[in-house]
């Protein structure tokens, strides 16, 4: 393990870097305190919503309504402080994968739903036809920023940032 | 290599271990809470819903056994209506093919069962699906829930809007003949929100995702113009 007193490098990622993953975390935390603000107000929404899937039973689809948004409002939290990010960015990954699957089995099953993602209780508006494949790509975008988080979870005005002390000489991360 | 450099090397190492190692630790208690966090939030909704829903309702008059409807009839043949006093498609249905379902009630072919259910309160900002399916429990008090239904969907205020106030409601059931100072006070007391909810969560439960949706014995119509009811009903009835 050698010591050198100054890695120099020549790329301008380096110092970009810190501030594009500010901008993820709060970005992403922005995206789930919306979504479980917007599901939280009504629960039994939330749990129809989570039912017209028809992938789990009722009971079960009402429980998992009705505990998704708060999980979902907890995420926004931890990443708007920083808090364990990478755990947090892990969990956002993987619950947009299970999102994207249910929105994916709906469309080739040829459900007619809205995918509730903002709260909408499962049910189409009038006239409305399902837009399955923008839903998709949307969360497909928000998983590319839950990626970036797992990737470099060390982000500036961050308690991890401020739990881990200045940087150690020989980062090894 | 002087020896001095070497302890000051050795003692940098050591120096650096000990920094890893904290931030070891306090990235594990980070976690640790982080997913205490995730979990408790989990519970907290868990622990809301079973508060909200509490069991009992109370059904108005004319409601099904199991309560999640109004029943209409006494033909072999059951059909059962799911709508929402909002949704546009269920107004133009009761327009196009209500009358005919009223016929096959009234030729002794069907029980048409009406399930006011509140699925677009988020189309309102006041709750309009709750409010008037509600008021929709305090006409069948008064045993005018058909006409005090189609009154509801000939007035039926625009998704997006505040819907009608419950003044408004009260005018419509004056309207249809309902004694307005009683309805009034049912309207305000709430006393059919949580029969509301129980037939909303019956519907649900029954894997309805949308309004309009009509079923003829259990089996959902994709056709719902006046004939397809006849063909659905006449299937059904042999």
């Amino acid at each position: 393990m050698t010591v050198t007193a100054s890695r120099i490098r020549a790329t301008r990622w380096p110092a970009v870097r810190p501030w594009v993953g500010v901008a993820t975390r709060l970005g992403l935390a922005t995206v789930w305190l919306l979504a479980g603000a917007s599901k939280a107000e009504d629960l039994a929404a939330s749990g129809r919503a989570v039912n017209a899937y028809r992938l789990l039973p009722y009971e079960v689809a009402t429980v998992v309504g009705a505990a998704l948004p708060f999980v979902e409002l907890a995420l926004g939290a931890l990443l708007l402080l920083g808090l364990a990010t990478r755990l947090a960015a892990a969990v956002s990954a993987a619950l947009l994968v299970v999102f994207v699957a249910g929105i994916a089995s709906a469309w080739a099953r040829g459900l007619s739903i809205d995918c509730g993602c903002f709260g909408s209780g499962g049910q189409l508006a009038a006239g409305q036809a399902p837009s399955y494949l923008p839903e998709i790509l949307r969360d497909v975008a928000f998983l590319a920023l839950a990626g970036f988080l797992l990737i470099w979870p060390r982000t500036p005005v961050s308690v991890d940032g401020w739990l881990a002390g200045p940087p150690v000489e020989d980062e090894d991360e | 290599m002087s020896s001095r450099k070497g302890q000051r090397d050795a003692a940098r190492v050591v120096r650096q271990q000990i920094a890893r190692e904290r931030r070891r630790r306090r990235t594990i208690w980070a976690s640790v809470a982080a997913v205490a966090v995730l979990v408790i939030a989990g519970l907290i909704g868990w622990g809301v819903w079973s508060g909200q829903r509490g069991g009992g309702y109370t059904a108005p008059p004319g409601a099904t056994v199991a309560g999640t409807g109004i029943a209409h009839g006494s033909g072999p043949v059951v059909i059962d209506l799911y709508e929402d006093f909002l949704c546009p498609i269920c107004k133009q249905f009761q327009q196009t093919s209500g009358p005919t379902v009223e016929q096959l009630v009234a030729e002794g072919k069907a029980t048409v069962v009406f399930h006011p259910v509140a699925f677009l309160n988020r189309y309102s900002t006041t709750q309009y699906s709750t409010r008037s399916s509600a008021a929709s429990g305090c006409a069948a008090n008064g045993g005018k829930f058909r006409e005090y239904a189609g009154a509801l969907f000939d007035r039926q205020p625009p998704e997006g809007s505040a819907g009608l106030s419950d003044a408004e409601l009260a005018d419509i059931a004056a309207g249809v003949g309902l004694n307005r100072d009683t309805f009034a006070s049912c309207l305000s007391d709430g006393t059919y929100k949580s029969w509301t909810k129980h037939v909303t969560e019956d519907a649900s439960k029954a894997g309805v995702t949308g309004t309009p949706t009509v079923r003829v014995n259990g089996k959902e119509v994709a056709d719902r113009s006046p004939e397809g009811i006849r063909a659905a009903v006449a299937a059904a009835g042999k």
